[in-house]
């Protein structure tokens, strides 16, 4: 059985000194799966238009904001249900000394070096 | 990708892929639209994962990003971008391309088919229309214009890196050079436009007079149809068409 968590991603700081952003288009529905980079949802700042890409890989839970609304850096965008990280320290993952979850492994299977102490 | 010169304006370039490669489709050159720049027209708007499989040229178009920026009126006409362009494809080796132009980079694109037919493959002329899109603007005094180019150039003024007098300039020399609907380019062309996009205005009738299609996109305007998922599908589905046989390299 795989662990998984639910993760949160809120508006990210898009520069410009710009505090909020416009929802044009959800590329991804609740349910769906979704690799991280992928597209998933364009926004629309005061500026110019921008496309988010996924930062976890994951499933889709929620969507916090509808397209339309004004959503202000910091506040939620939407909740994946991402695979916690092997050890399954759970909803604990990521507290201490743990790879943070964007950091997913490689596609391809190589042999990591340990890092050098 | 280093920077290549071109009479004297050092262009920065980003490049994806291998533009000289012989075999496939042939690189997409982006050229961005009016105060914007690659990375702000096509990065963040998530261009280069829509592309992904082709080489792609995306150059700062003089005056813009990280391109040197003259303030003489005329270092800024379509011609003198175009060359800059096809600079940029000798120094990366891309024979043919296939170009997706933006607003002002629709402007130069089709300038540029026109100069050299030879480079270009299919034009695509998005956020772009026949009107002149410096009506009513004192380009001599943008920084209290009230026209829709006044506020569009304070607004791109207020971008980092962006300087007002070379976008000023720059304004000046594309407008020395009004768009006129003939002649027509030999490349098929696809115009592509949000369908509340005031800038694309009247396109339908240019499309017309040139035997193209245009695709509008529902409910994004000159800003934000830029991003939209089915604006890249028509560009894709465009770009991707076969040549019939015996065409190609020609």
């Amino acid at each position: 059985m795989t662990d998984t968590t639910e993760r949160t991603f809120t508006l990210p700081d898009l520069g410009e000194g710009l505090v909020e952003a416009t929802v044009l288009e959800w590329l991804a529905a609740p349910g769906d799966e979704i690799a991280r980079n992928a597209p998933l949802v364009e926004l629309e700042t005061t500026k110019s238009a921008v496309e988010i890409p996924s930062p976890h890989g994951g499933t889709v839970a929620r969507l916090h904001a509808a397209e339309g609304d004004v959503v202000q850096v910091g506040e939620p965008l939407v909740t994946f249900v991402v695979e916690a990280p092997a050890g399954g320290a759970g909803a604990q993952s990521g507290i201490v000394g743990r790879v943070p979850a964007e950091e997913e492994p490689p596609r391809r299977r190589v042999r990591l070096r340990p890092p050098q102490e | 990708m280093e920077q290549v010169f071109s009479a004297g304006v050092p262009i920065r370039c980003a490049v994806e892929g291998d533009p000289a490669a012989a075999d496939g489709a042939p690189p997409v050159l982006l050229l961005h639209g009016f105060g914007s720049n690659q990375e702000m027209n096509w990065v963040r708007t998530g261009w280069p994962a829509a592309l992904e499989g082709r080489a792609t040229i995306a150059p700062d178009l003089r005056g813009h990003g990280g391109s040197g920026k003259p303030y003489e009126d005329d270092a800024y006409t379509p011609e003198r971008i175009a060359d800059d362009v096809v600079h940029v494809l000798d120094a990366v080796g891309a024979k043919r391309v296939d170009v997706v132009g933006y607003s002002m980079g629709s402007r130069n694109a089709w300038e540029l088919a026109l100069r050299h037919p030879a480079r270009v493959r299919r034009l695509v002329l998005a956020g772009f229309g026949p009107k002149d899109p410096f009506a009513g603007a004192d380009l001599h005094a943008l920084e209290r214009d009230g026209s829709p180019f006044g506020k569009l150039y304070r607004v791109a003024g207020t971008l980092p890196g962006n300087d007002l007098d070379a976008m000023a300039a720059c304004a000046r020399g594309q407008a020395s050079r009004p768009f006129t609907p003939e002649p027509v380019p030999d490349a098929p062309i696809l115009f592509a436009a949000g369908e509340r996009d005031t800038v694309a205005e009247d396109v339908e009738e240019l499309a017309e007079r040139c035997g193209a299609e245009v695709v509008r996109v529902p409910d994004r305007d000159h800003v934000t149809a830029v991003s939209a998922r089915a604006l890249k599908e028509a560009v894709l589905d465009f770009l991707a068409v076969e040549e019939p046989a015996g065409s190609s390299g020609s």
